[in-house]
C-alpha cells in the first residue's frame, strides 16, 4: 500500500507544523480501514492497516517531542496494533503455503499409489501438516480477536481525537506543551 | 530487536535540518547491522537489519520534499531493494521458527530451508549492489543536500 501524498509540506518550515500534517494524514489512513477490517476475511485490508499503523508509529517515534504528551503515549498502542496485525498476516501467509504443500504431497502420493506403490510415501507428514494448519487457524482467530479488542479499547479511550489534539500542541523548551496553532 | 536511537528534535527547527540529522542516524544504524547478516543460525541479525531498512525508508519518505528528486528516487529504490532482499530471507526464517514445535513437518521444513538458502544468495547480491553503488554515501549526500537547501 502506497502512502498518500501529504500536501503543503515545506522543507524550510518548522518540523512541528510539517510533522503535524504527516501525522494527521497517517492517522486518517489508519482509521480509514475501519470498519472494513472488522471483517476477518478482509485479509488485504488487515495487511494494509498494519502498514498504515507502522507508518504512523514511525512518524510518531521521530517527531513526538514536538507535540503534546499523548503523541508519545500513542506510540505503544500503535506498535501493539502493528504487531497483532503482523501476526494475523503471518498466519495468512503461512496457511495457504502449508495447505498447498499438503496438497502437493497428497497429489504425489495418489500418483505413487496409481503407479503401484504399496504405501503412501508421505503419510507420516500428513498429521504434522494438518496439526500445523489447525494451529495457524487457531492462532489467526485469537490474534484477530485481540486486534478487535485493542481497536475498540483505543476507540473507547479516544485515541483519534486525543492524538489530533496532541499534534496541534507544541512542546515548549520547558517541556510543557502549548497550543501552537489555532 | 535493536532499538532505534532517540534523536533529539525541536518543533521549531526547519523540517529539512531535522530530516538531514535523522537520515544520517538511520543510515548509520542500517550499515551497523550488515555484519554477520548472512548467518542463518542467528536469524535476529536479518530481522534487525530489516527493521533498520524500514526505519530508514520511513524517514526517507517522511522527509522526501527536502531532498533533490534525482538523487532521492534511486536511493529510495535501492533501500527498498535491500529491504525486499532482507524480507526474502526473513520470511522463511519466521516460518521455520513457527514450525519448530511440530513434528512430522520435515518435508516442509526442508522446502523452507531451500527458500532460506535462496534468500541468502539474493541478500548477498543486494548487499554487494548496495556497496558497489555506494548507497551509504548517496544517503549521506541526500542529508547534506537537505541541509544546504535551508542554508544550514
Amino acid at each position: 500500500m502506497k502512502a498518500g501524498k501529504v500536501r503543503g509540506l515545506d522543507p524550510t518550515g518548522p518540523l512541528g507544523d510539517n510533522a503535524e500534517r504527516i501525522v494527521l494524514a497517517r492517522l486518517d489512513e489508519l482509521c480509514g480501514f475501519m470498519p472494513r477490517a472488522e471483517d476477518p476475511a478482509e485479509t488485504a485490508a488487515l495487511h494494509d492497516m498494519r502498514i498504515a499503523a507502522k507508518r504512523l508509529r514511525y512518524i510518531l517515534e521521530i517527531t513526538h517531542p514536538c507535540f503534546g504528551p499523548y503523541a508519545e503515549a500513542a506510540i505503544g498502542p500503535v506498535k501493539q496494533l502493528q504487531e497483532v496485525l503482523g501476526d494475523v498476516h503471518d498466519c495468512d501467509e503461512q496457511l495457504p503455503e502449508v495447505r498447498a504443500f499438503l496438497d502437493e504431497l497428497v497429489t504425489a502420493d495418489a500418483a505413487a499409489l496409481a503407479c503401484g506403490a504399496a504405501a503412501l510415501p508421505h503419510r507420516e507428514a500428513y498429521e504434522g501438516l494438518v496439526a500445523l494448519t489447525a494451529d495457524l487457524l487457531a492462532r489467526r482467530e485469537l490474534r484477530f480477536a485481540e486486534f478487535l479488542e485493542l481497536w475498540r479499547d483505543l476507540e473507547r479511550k479516544g485515541f483519534r481525537p486525543r492524538l489530533e489534539y496532541a499534534v496541534a500542541e507544541r512542546s515548549g523548551a520547558n517541556g510543557r506543551a502549548t497550543i501552537g496553532r489555532p | 530487536m535493536a532499538k532505534a536511537a532517540e534523536i533529539a528534535v525541536a518543533a521549531e527547527e526547519p523540517f529539512a535540518v531535522a530530516g538531514a540529522r535523522i537520515v544520517r542516524a538511520r543510515t548509520q544504524e542500517l550499515f551497523e547491522h550488515d555484519d554477520g547478516v548472512l548467518d542463518t543460525v542467528d536469524i535476529e541479525r536479518v530481522h534487525d537489519m530489516r527493521v533498520a531498512t524500514r526505519r530508514l525508508r520511513a524517514v526517507l519518505e517522511v522527509f522526501a520534499p527536502c531532498f533533490p528528486k534525482q538523487a532521492y528516487k534511486p536511493a529510495l529504490r535501492d533501500v527498498k531493494a535491500l529491504a525486499d532482499a532482507l524480507g526474502e530471507r526473513r520470511d522463511p526464517d519466521v516460518h521455520l521458527e513457527a514450525m519448530r514445535a511440530f513434528g512430522g513437518v520435515e518435508p516442509l521444513v526442508e522446502r523452507l530451508r531451500e527458500r532460506q538458502a535462496a534468500g541468502n544468495v539474493a541478500l548477498a547480491a543486494a548487499l554487494e549492489a548496495a556497496e558497489a553503488s555506494d548507497l551509504r554515501g548517496r544517503l549521506l549526500a541526500l542529508a547534506d543536500a537537505a541541509e544546504e537547501r535551508v542554508g544550514a
